[in-house]
């Protein structure tokens, strides 16, 4: 009926068959309900008949009044009793409705022939010039009642499409105040009953995987309703709740169904719906969006406190620590300060104490902050041998005395990496070799370019590591057996294998007991450059 | 004959009583301030040689004390910091300081660094016949340590100055980074190259007409640096 006269081409990201079935739908129920129909148009219906059992019986009264006095009282010629019942159709055309409009032509046409054509009190015509007349008064009212209907008919509707705006207006604005304290989805099911009426709403947000409720009424079956919607947004598919008027659609984003909407007697143009669903769309993407800076913002703001934390730490230790070591460090090595050979051996006690305290919060900070994902690497092309001689010098204190034999072909390809944080993962290899093989055995550090990259290695000829052991010792806190009297936290090698996977490589070991251990790392080789 | 005046200057108690006592041991004449704000008071009073600044006080940090001095004063400065990343680093050198220490220190470390940065290069540019320098717009007058480039004068600290001499002992050659780090700095130094970035880049912006597209103070990748004078 009217529906199917307003129907546009299929939107965009409704698919055509369901489009029909959206339109089927609509027009069944205007069918029923002519006009702009809500769900409150069944319990108008009464109402309705009525009104117009009496707007029929005003208009037959207003022919029979012209007839009446026409008739008995005031007498003119034919001619001006027909245009004053053309007068009477065009004001009952205008004011009321086509049905009115053509019933009073016809009765007015009745009457006119039997009252006033002669002979006068017969349906007979005796003049033919009469028949022309008579037929042109019924043509000139019918077609004026069916213009004048349509122009109120086209009326009605321009006064639907407006109302469609307004309300569609109204939600856009609801949509874009929606404030934090309420589940978006929510304060928009909401909003959406509220501006068009709806008796009963369910919104499922497919983000936050919830359904939201609004509206006065309720489903009959709300379980049903919510596996409808979850299979609506996840098949991307209109559906419909055959046992009363409840249309569940997908809304969607870019073609992505992000959620679905289930609205029970949603009687609108698909225009309208549509434009319903874009704004819903829009205004969950805003919200997911919204979510996901907050998320953004609030590991952040973690990340921030993590960091000052630990700089706090690192100062409320080392700063005592600094006074500690600066004493002993003083009396250690001021010739002028004449300590006996047993307080030298008290002050160096005290020195190696504040040594060993200094390593261990530095290495815990280290820990802490490269597991927190707070160091961003500052990649650089480096050259393998000198990574290896700049971490041999930073730890030349460790390696006093021991023979250290570095195998590094001068010809290696350069590699791309952080050298601060390479330097360190040597740095911690070479401390553990000096640490855990007997005092004057030999270490050796090396580099060789392999088809991984370059694999940097350090080889010591200690005890050994057990093959149960070697899947434990890159764990934090884990000490091997042999070192349980050692000094150290067993952080380095969790520290060096976070530092080289950060690097997108790999760190092992290879080792068996009596055998010494050899510690590889591999790093990326450098991408050559044409100009140099 | 005092080795040197020295301003000490830590929010820590301890820190400045250990320091003092060391430092006075040595032969040097050492004062003490509890925070920023009172070391640029005693700074405009008092001349010194050298200053220890801890990076991290309340109030004026050091890195802010350590600009607010740069702006009107080349005295040498020494900054501790408990960090030892290069971040850090980068963030007391870019503020001027001309060497770092990382806390805990050793105290010959520390007395290492402090010779290190007092320590002068044994042969002055001028005796190598050079006492102003005028090349394209800029003006180097060697003496009084100024820079004048587009008409903006600016004084070199003394590291700046030093590694500027030798750059200009050496010229049109490619100086290598380990050189240039023992022959300024001291021989305990070499892997320093945040140093040389630092410093190369404050010198740049004080000699160079456009800093970011030097015409004197070259890099040459991988190697080193290399002044360019025109014959």
């Amino acid at each position: 009926m009217r529906r199917a006269l307003t129907i546009n081409p299929p939107v965009k990201g409704i698919l055509a068959w369901e489009y029909f079935e959206v339109r089927k739908r609509c027009s069944n129920a205007m069918a029923t309900w002519p006009g702009w129909t809500n769900y409150s148009a069944s319990k108008n219906f009464p109402q309705k008949v009525m009104r117009s059992t009496l707007r029929l019986f005003l208009a037959l009264s207003l022919v029979a009044t012209i007839t009446l006095v026409f008739f008995r009282g005031i007498h003119v010629n034919a001619t001006s009793v027909g245009f004053f019942y053309l007068v009477a159709i065009l004001v009952i055309a205008t004011t009321g409705g086509l049905l009115e409009a053509s019933v009073s032509s016809v009765v007015a046409m009745l009457c006119f022939n039997f009252f006033f054509l002669p002979p006068v009190g017969t349906f007979t015509i005796a003049d033919p010039q009469n028949w022309v007349a008579l037929f042109a008064f019924l043509t000139t009212a019918l077609t004026a009642s069916q213009l004048s209907a349509r122009l109120k008919r086209q009326r009605a509707q321009a006064l639907d499409r407006q109302r469609e705006m307004e309300r569609l207006y109204t939600l856009s604005r609801a949509i874009l105040l929606t404030d934090t304290a309420q589940p978006t989805a929510k304060q928009i099911a909401h909003q959406m009953a509220q501006a068009f009426d709806w008796p009963a709403v369910a919104l499922y947000d497919r983000n936050t995987s919830e359904v939201y409720l609004a509206g006065p009424e309720a489903f009959p079956n709300v379980v049903d309703i919510d596996a409808k919607l979850r299979e609506s947004a996840i098949l991307s598919r209109v559906l419909h709740e055959e046992t009363d008027d409840t249309l569940i659609t997908p809304i969607r984003l870019g073609g992505e169904p992000i959620g679905s909407l289930a609205v029970k007697q949603a009687f609108m143009s698909d225009t309208a719906l549509q434009s319903v669903l874009s704004l819903v769309a829009v205004g969950l993407e805003k919200a997911r969006a919204q979510e996901e800076a907050n998320r953004a913002q609030v590991a952040r703001q973690s990340e921030e406190l993590k960091s000052t934390l630990l700089d706090a730490i690192a100062h409320e230790f080392k700063t005592p620590l600094t006074s500690i070591k600066a004493v002993t460090t003083d009396l250690l090595s001021n010739p002028q300060q004449s300590l006996s050979q047993e307080q030298r051996g008290l002050v160096t006690i005290a020195d190696e104490g504040a040594d060993r305290l200094a390593r261990l919060v530095t290495e815990a900070i280290q820990l802490a902050r490269i597991e927190g994902g707070k160091f961003k690497l500052n990649r650089g092309v480096h050259f393998p041998s000198s990574l290896l001689s700049t971490a041999l010098r930073q730890t030349q204190f460790l390696t006093d005395g021991r023979a250290l034999k570095m195998e590094a072909d001068e010809g290696l390809p350069s590699v791309l990496v952080d050298a601060e944080l390479t330097q360190m993962v040597i740095s911690h290899l070479i401390e553990n070799a000096v640490k855990y093989s007997t005092p004057g055995s030999p270490i050796v550090i090396g580099a060789l370019a392999t088809e991984r990259g370059v694999v940097f290695h350090i080889t010591d000829q200690g005890p050994g590591i057990t093959q149960e052991e070697q899947s434990r010792i890159f764990e934090k806190f884990y000490r091997g057996r042999v070192g349980q009297h050692l000094k150290g936290a067993g952080m380095g090698l969790a520290i060096a294998r976070e530092i080289v996977r950060a690097h997108g490589e790999d760190i092992w070991v290879e080792s068996s007991p009596g055998k010494g251990s050899k510690f590889c790392f591999s790093l990326p080789i450098a991408p050559v450059e044409p100009n140099r | 004959m005092s080795a040197g005046r020295i301003l000490v200057v830590d929010d820590d108690p301890q820190i400045r009583r250990a320091m003092k006592s060391t430092l006075i041991n040595r032969g040097y004449e050492v004062s003490d301030s509890r925070t920023g704000e009172e070391a640029l008071d005693r700074l405009r009073s008092e001349t010194y040689d050298l200053l220890l600044l801890d990076m991290n006080m309340p109030g004026t940090g050091g890195i802010e004390t350590c600009r607010i001095i740069r702006s009107t004063s080349d005295i040498a400065i020494i900054m501790l910091t408990v960090n030892r990343t290069e971040k850090d680093k980068v963030e007391a050198l870019d503020a001027g300081a001309d060497d770092y220490v990382t806390k805990p220190f050793s105290t010959p470390e520390l007395l290492a660094r402090i010779r290190a940065t007092l320590r002068r290069l044994p042969q002055a540019p001028d005796e190598a016949g050079l006492r102003q320098l005028i090349l394209g717009g800029v003006e180097i007058d060697l003496p009084s340590r100024q820079a004048t480039v587009r008409g903006r004068t600016s004084r070199l600290t003394a590291k700046e100055f030093d590694l500027l001499s030798y750059f200009l002992r050496h010229p049109n050659k490619t100086i290598a980074h380990r050189e240039l780090l023992q022959a300024v700095w001291g021989p305990d130094y070499g892997d320093e190259l945040e140093y040389l970035r630092v410093f190369v880049n404050r010198l740049r912006k004080k000699i160079e007409p456009e800093p970011s597209k030097p015409q004197f103070l070259l890099t040459d990748a991988w190697a080193g640096y290399r002044f360019h004078l025109p014959h």
